[in-house]
């Protein structure tokens, strides 16, 4: 048991070691990937905040044409993530018997950052094609349409943000369930990072379709690899008592630099009470507190891929015009 | 005098095969070839449009009319040279572009003037004018989906002119609707023209161009061909059009 906790202190000093190579690498990229028409960033933010009545009409008119044919409107959105997390539930704790209490509460608050996720790069790789007619017509600042579908799918997240918290104060009031931790305070600030990654991958996913139609193929089978290379069904503890018994570092590294990892993890691990009496193979695994270490290397690797993106975006976003 | 317009030496070029690269996949496998060749759509434009004119874009298909109008309306940027716009600028949409079928007209108006660079309360102080315009009272809570071509080109054109901008831009539509509509259009373009405002359009309809414009350019194979009144030029253009005829219908059928 000390062992892993050892273990544990040598992997945040070598994690933000790494995350600090890794923003390097970033800005190196993005600066070397040489802008088509030069553009200066702050001049670009301003334009675009001229524009922001526009990014509010298209998040308004996504959210009112996606909810008003049906009766149920915002409640269809939800019934998918409900009745996924039910069947894994059952699947997890029935079949494969994963013994966690209250399995549901902590599936759910790993599903949910994901489906936001996932929905807005899904979104994204279609956002620019969508408004072709619009883009060879009229000026905007074009970087108004990932955006937009980045509010969108956030406005969702909150949503079902709302639906989760009832059902936990429903679980602790009838049940004695899990209850609901002061440290959930950190919450907007998991979102404002987990968006700030999310609009950076939506600048890229967004501009490379528009040159190379497969992205979408691509994204969508990465999409389904990284489902389950990310800390949703299972604690990352289990990776990390895993990897950390049978001596692959260089793994469970290579698990953290994905940030969403770390922007999961600290989800669950902000949001709920540690998980008591989880057995892998008959060995007990501990749960962990959250390492803040990693999760402040995670968001400034968000930070630097959103501005990566930006740029990215912004060099090549005139050309949109000629190529839709 | 300032202008409402200048272009200075613009040249805009497209790659030739438009779609070189359009999978990842044939884009590996010619990592090393080279990029494609440009053909240069507008060669070294310079052109001056002061407030209040009123101008006509004429020429044959592919001479660049419309990538003109886009230059302008910065929808493409110029491969080299430099485009100054003075003022407010909107662009009539056509049919498709501006509209989302599921919502009402009402709420298509604020997107359309969204896009035009209005603010929301911009918008709300324009939207009676531009319903009354219209003349879509009875139909603008109903969802676009519903609404005949014309009407959604009604609703097009007012949300166009009564936002009032200080440069209008408009590809091949200048007046819709039915013969009474299309009167009330000409007069409130000319009203327009009287407020100081700029129009520019692009337009195979000379007789269009004949009653509006003040002036009309020429292009011809990306350049300008004749720049003055909309008289003579359009007279230099048509006396072209009959010369190329019998010189190369043979050419002109390949």
């Amino acid at each position: 048991m000390s062992n892993i906790l050892k273990l544990e202190t040598e992997y945040t000093a070598r994690s933000a070691l790494t995350f600090a190579g890794l923003d390097l690498i970033l800005l190196i990229v993005s600066f070397v990937s040489r802008p088509a028409q030069p553009t200066n960033m702050i001049d670009e933010l301003k334009e675009l905040f001229k524009y922001r009545d526009l990014l509010k009409q298209l998040v308004v008119r996504d959210l009112k044409v996606r909810y008003r044919n049906s009766v149920l409107g915002f409640f269809w959105s939800l019934a998918n993530p409900l009745l996924q997390v039910a069947t894994m539930t059952i699947v997890i704790k029935y079949v494969m018997r994963l013994d966690i209490r209250n399995y549901s509460a902590y599936l759910l608050v790993g599903y949910l950052p994901w489906m936001f996720f996932q929905m807005a790069l899904l979104d994204s790789s279609q956002v620019v094609l969508m408004h072709r007619d619009l883009l060879r017509k009229v000026y905007f600042p074009r970087e108004v349409l990932p955006l937009s579908v980045v509010i969108a799918n956030l406005i969702h997240y909150i949503l079902a943000l709302f639906v989760f918290f009832s059902y936990l104060l429903a679980y602790r009031v009838f049940l004695h369930g899990a209850p609901i931790m002061p440290s959930a305070f950190l919450l907007p600030v998991l979102m404002a990072l987990q968006s700030c990654l999310i609009i950076g991958l939506t600048f890229f996913v967004s501009c490379l379709n528009v040159f190379y139609e497969d992205v979408k193929y691509l994204l969508t089978a990465l999409l389904n690899v990284f489902f389950y290379l990310t800390p949703v069904m299972y604690p990352s503890e289990l990776v990390y008592s895993q990897l950390a018994k049978t001596h692959h570092p260089i793994l469970y590294k290579l698990y953290l630099l994905n940030p969403l990892n770390a922007l999961i993890d600290a989800y669950r691990k902000t949001l709920l009470p540690p998980f008591s009496a989880l057995a892998l193979k008959g060995t007990p695994v501990k749960s962990l507190p959250l390492n803040y270490g990693i999760l402040i290397g995670a968001g400034v690797l968000c930070i630097a891929i959103a501005i990566a993106g930006y740029a990215f975006f912004n060099s090549r976003k005139w050309v949109f015009a000629e190529k839709v | 005098m300032t202008y409402a317009i200048t272009l200075n030496g613009v040249n805009k070029g497209f790659d030739l095969v438009r779609d070189v690269h359009r999978s990842l996949k044939s884009a590996i496998l010619s990592f090393r070839r080279s990029r494609a060749k440009q053909m240069l759509g507008l060669k070294d434009i310079t052109l001056s449009i002061a407030h209040g004119e009123t101008v006509a874009i004429i020429g044959k298909n592919g001479s660049g009319k419309s990538t003109m109008l886009r230059i302008i309306g910065r929808v493409y940027r110029p491969s080299s040279g430099t485009v100054q716009v003075d003022g407010r600028m909107s662009t009539m949409l056509a049919l498709a572009a501006g509209f989302h079928p599921e919502l009402t007209g009402r709420e298509n108006i604020f997107f359309n003037g969204a896009i035009m660079g209005l603010t929301t309360a911009q918008v709300k102080e324009k939207l009676d004018k531009i319903i009354d315009f219209s003349e879509l009272n009875d139909f603008i809570d109903s969802p676009v989906k519903t609404y005949s071509d014309g009407m959604l080109m009604r609703l097009g054109f007012s949300i166009a002119v009564e936002t009032d901008p200080d440069i209008l831009l408009i590809d091949e539509v200048l007046a819709v609707g039915d013969a009474e509509f299309q009167k009330k259009c000409y007069s409130r373009i000319n009203a327009f023209r009287k407020a100081g405002r700029t129009i520019v359009f692009v337009t195979h309809d000379l007789e269009a161009a004949r009653l509006v414009a003040s002036r009309a350019i020429w292009l011809s194979h990306g350049e300008i061909a004749m720049d003055g009144d909309t008289e003579p030029t359009i007279q230099a253009y048509l006396a072209s059009l009959s010369h190329h005829d019998q010189e190369h219908a043979a050419e002109e059928e390949i």
